[in-house]
């Protein structure tokens, strides 16, 4: 209940305040937004496996958004920072589909 | 042995439970679907160690919402350098075709300018010519300064060569229309390149016309010098009094020769070939 009000409270915040992201920042938040959909996505299947542990979550999430992060700054340096992200994309995306097609069975058994 | 195999077909069977067509029994009763679990774990008292999970949650949604917000504002932001790289090269490439259509424009537009201009300068040069045409060929009113020329006949005596003469003295003298008027029968006659002067009884014929005197002829052109070249020794004025007759001279700063020329198409003559 309270990670779903969070969420909630999190997407009213960014509508109500008028910040725009550092520009430090900017080529990170959507690779980072992206690892976090993925660490938030296999804790909605763990609710669902009855296995969720709000630590487990809380290091996976922290962790898969820094190392996006990470990822993609590296790629930045080496200079193939477009290519790298892809491929952080890519992976990510596939997670969370898998994840996803893990909740749909969970949730239709289908 | 077999309680443990159980266990292992029932985990098989909760993992894949898409498969769920084998005769392998289901543990539903024990073990809940997953819908119910996240149900149960949204409706369940809050517990202060989902804390944090809420936290990251919430900054989860809270930059989504700055990410997308920014990407409305401005979509370039935050591309690669590579990817500004193509969009400016591509700019650049569209400036470049879209500056030659404008010269190619601007070139048409010129050309069409100064065609433009070239036939208005040419119609205005063709009106000019026209009119001068239509002086010289008699077929429009003129008026201007110069001179009338009475000269009264009571004997008829004046020839036809006298009165040629005297038309032959006043455009020596740069007259630009000329009208001989007989008022004994109230004609006149344009006089054109092609007028010509033949004796007639009581008068004379100019051009097929016959006039009677007193004749009175009307000259456009400088008062002075017409004047000076019908006065000269042994000119016209001297020829009409040696037959009997009277001339008078009178300057005017505005006249009007009304009497028109009518042109007949040439019958003969054509214009040349041009270049050969």
């Amino acid at each position: 209940m309270i990670p779903a009000l969070g969420l909630l409270v999190g997407i009213v915040a960014g509508l109500l305040f008028d910040v725009s992201v550092p520009l430090d920042l900017q080529p990170y938040v959507p690779i980072a937004i992206v690892a976090a959909l993925d660490a938030v996505f296999g804790g909605i299947r763990a609710v669902m496996e009855g296995i969720f542990d709000d630590k487990v979550f809380v290091v996976s999430f922290v962790a898969n958004v820094l190392i996006a992060a990470l990822i993609v700054y590296l790629g930045d340096q080496l200079g193939v920072g477009a290519q790298l992200s892809t491929a952080v994309i890519v992976v990510l995306g596939i997670r969370i589909f898998t994840n996803a097609a893990t909740i749909r069975r969970h949730l239709f058994r289908a | 042995m077999t309680e443990e195999k159980d266990r292992k077909e029932s985990e098989k069977a909760e993992k894949k439970p898409a498969s769920g067509e084998s005769d392998v029994p289901r543990f539903r009763p024990i073990v809940p679907s997953g819908g119910k679990r996240f149900w149960r774990a949204m409706t369940k008292r809050p517990q202060a160690s989902h804390l944090w999970v809420g936290v990251l949650l919430a900054l989860l949604g809270f930059g989504a919402v700055l990410q997308v917000r920014g990407d409305e504002e401005d979509a370039l932001s935050h591309a690669r350098r590579d990817e500004l790289l193509q969009i400016y090269d591509g700019l650049t490439r569209e400036a470049d075709r879209l500056e030659d259509e404008i010269q190619e424009l601007r070139r048409d537009r010129d050309d069409l300018a100064s065609s433009a201009g070239d036939e208005s300068v040419a119609l205005e040069q063709a009106r000019e010519r026209l009119r001068q045409a239509e002086i010289i060929a008699g077929t429009v009113e003129v008026s201007g300064p110069g001179i009338q020329l009475t000269i009264s006949d009571p004997d008829n005596q004046v020839s036809d060569t006298t009165l040629y003469n005297a038309i032959y003295e006043l455009r020596s003298a740069g007259a630009e229309a000329i009208q001989i008027e007989g008022q004994g029968n109230d004609t006149a006659v344009r006089i054109v390149a092609a007028s010509y002067f033949l004796p007639a009884d009581g008068g004379v014929e100019v051009s097929g016309v016959e006039l009677e005197p007193p004749y009175v002829i009307t000259a456009i052109g400088n008062q002075e010098n017409l004047e000076e070249s019908m006065r000269f020794p042994q000119g016209v004025m001297s020829k009409v009094e040696l037959a009997d007759g009277e001339a008078t001279v009178t300057q005017f700063s505005e006249l009007t020769v009304d009497t028109l020329h009518e042109v007949t198409e040439p019958e003969h003559a054509r214009p040349a070939p041009e270049g050969e």
